[in-house]
């Protein structure tokens, strides 16, 4: 055996010894499907900050495996297409964007509160589980904060092995955020209320007042 | 070793294959399929069933796989029920059969029906019956010990161990024709598992799971069809 094949032997021993140690999943972007559902009339921006677009979330369990979960792209792609299905017109805003110069009805920024996962060896069934906590802060016309809403989702999984049922549950997990958000956002940030009082108001601004008469 | 001791193990081995293939296909394993009937059932020609676990949300943990065994054998046979794939329901009545989202009861069928597209998609689809399926199946015992070792002359096996199994399976039929339930059959197997070796191990593995999808399935298809002779 040469010196080199021996190093060889020994650099794929090591490799395969450390993959051992240590998992990583990366999550492609998910698609939901098409919800039934009416469209709120309503034009939206979407601001999706940097560390949204690349979250990654490393944790060591129980002191014998390393796990490492990049979502990537998923989020903001996830967002994008729910929102499109939601409102009658989305625009993705750029970090540098003015959204005052759009015209838009409201402003939606999501981002991460928190992420945690757990694996069969610490709950001792065969499913792996992911919770997510995101945020969506949504801003009126003239940027002012009118809700900071924290949603908060779980997948569970024992289909396939090892990384394929955490990135199951991770999907699930973001399909499940999806589905209450379309459940719940426009009660929880009364989009729409404050789409039809601002109509309102402005139809009565608009509306000619009565005219005095001499009498009078 | 003299050629008619070789010839004996030779002999012996051959006998504990056999066996060992033999007693594979056999456990033991006690089944208690129930159904408690609410309504009229029956199904036409062009109707369809789909099948779908209680959700996890509220800490079912149903098997995938179990699902899959009964919807492969709810639909073969000259009796074989057309079956949605529950993946293909779920996503196209999206987000109204979410974990999070499907109605917990029949009250919420109704209100279920009036949300925009979702009484056309079901209807598109034919589906009559939804079935909810509540349950799994654990492993309630076990003892015994075993262990094996292997050198340069060869290896073994010496030892028993053994395990038990709970299936407990609950499927709830709803009926989207009349927005109420059909009724429940529930499956209560259980079966008990053996692992004897003396040099070579010999499984005799109680296939409980699988009983009670086979178990369950029968019982479905009777109730659904309404049909006692099935």
């Amino acid at each position: 055996m040469t010196a080199k094949t021996f190093t060889v032997i020994c650099a794929a021993t090591l490799a395969a010894f450390l993959a051992g140690c240590g998992s990583s999943v990366m999550l492609d972007p998910p698609t939901i499907p098409t919800p039934l559902i009416n469209k709120i009339p309503a034009s939206v921006g979407l601001r999706i900050p940097a560390e949204f677009e690349s979250f990654v979330h490393s944790e060591e369990v129980i002191g014998r495996k390393h796990w490492k979960i990049d979502l990537g792209r998923s989020n903001a792609a996830l967002f994008t297409q729910l929102f499109a299905y939601m409102f009658e017109k989305v625009t993705v805003l750029d970090a540098d964007d003015d959204a005052s110069l759009l015209s838009l009805d409201a402003l939606i920024e999501p981002s991460i509160d928190a992420f945690e996962f757990s694996v069969p060896n610490q709950t001792k069934t065969e499913a792996f589980a992911v919770w997510i906590r995101y945020r969506l802060k949504v801003y009126n016309a003239d940027g002012t904060v009118v809700a900071n809403w924290p949603v908060s989702a779980y997948g569970k999984s024992q289909s396939g092995g090892g990384t394929d049922a955490l990135r199951r549950a991770a999907v699930l997990a973001m399909r499940d955020a999806a589905a209450l958000i379309i459940m719940k956002l426009d009660d929880e940030t009364g989009i729409s209320a404050r789409i039809s009082s601002v109509a309102a108001a402005s139809v009565a601004v608009q509306t000619p007042q009565p005219a005095t008469t001499d009498e009078e | 070793m003299n050629p008619e001791a070789t010839s004996r193990l030779i002999q012996a081995s051959k006998a504990s294959i056999m066996a060992t293939l033999i007693l594979t296909m056999t456990g033991c394993v006690t089944s208690r399929i129930e159904d408690a009937r609410e309504g009229m059932t029956g199904i036409s020609e062009g109707e369809s069933i789909v099948i779908l676990a209680k959700s996890y949300h509220l800490g079912n943990e149903t098997e995938d796989k179990y699902i899959a065994c009964l919807e492969k054998r709810l639909a073969r046979g000259s009796n074989g029920l057309h079956v949605i794939s529950s993946k293909v329901f779920v996503d196209s009545l999206f987000p109204w059969f979410e974990p999070r989202t499907a109605p917990t009861d029949t009250k919420g069928l109704a209100k279920l029906m009036d949300h925009p597209g979702v009484a056309e998609k079901i209807a598109e689809q034919g589906v009559r019956y939804v079935i909810w399926l509540d349950g799994d199946t654990e492993r309630v015992a076990g003892g015994g010990s075993l262990s094996c070792a292997a050198g340069p002359g060869g290896g073994g096996c010496f030892g028993f161990a053994w395990w038990q199994n709970d299936a407990d399976y609950d499927a709830n039929v709803w009926d989207l024709k009349e927005l109420e339930s059909a009724g429940t059959v529930t499956a209560d197997v259980s079966g008990t598992s053996f692992l004897p070796a003396l040099i070579i191990p010999i499984p005799l593995i109680a296939r409980t799971q699988a009983a009670a999808c086979k178990g369950l399935s029968r019982q479905l298809r009777a109730f659904i069809i309404d049909d006692p002779s099935i």
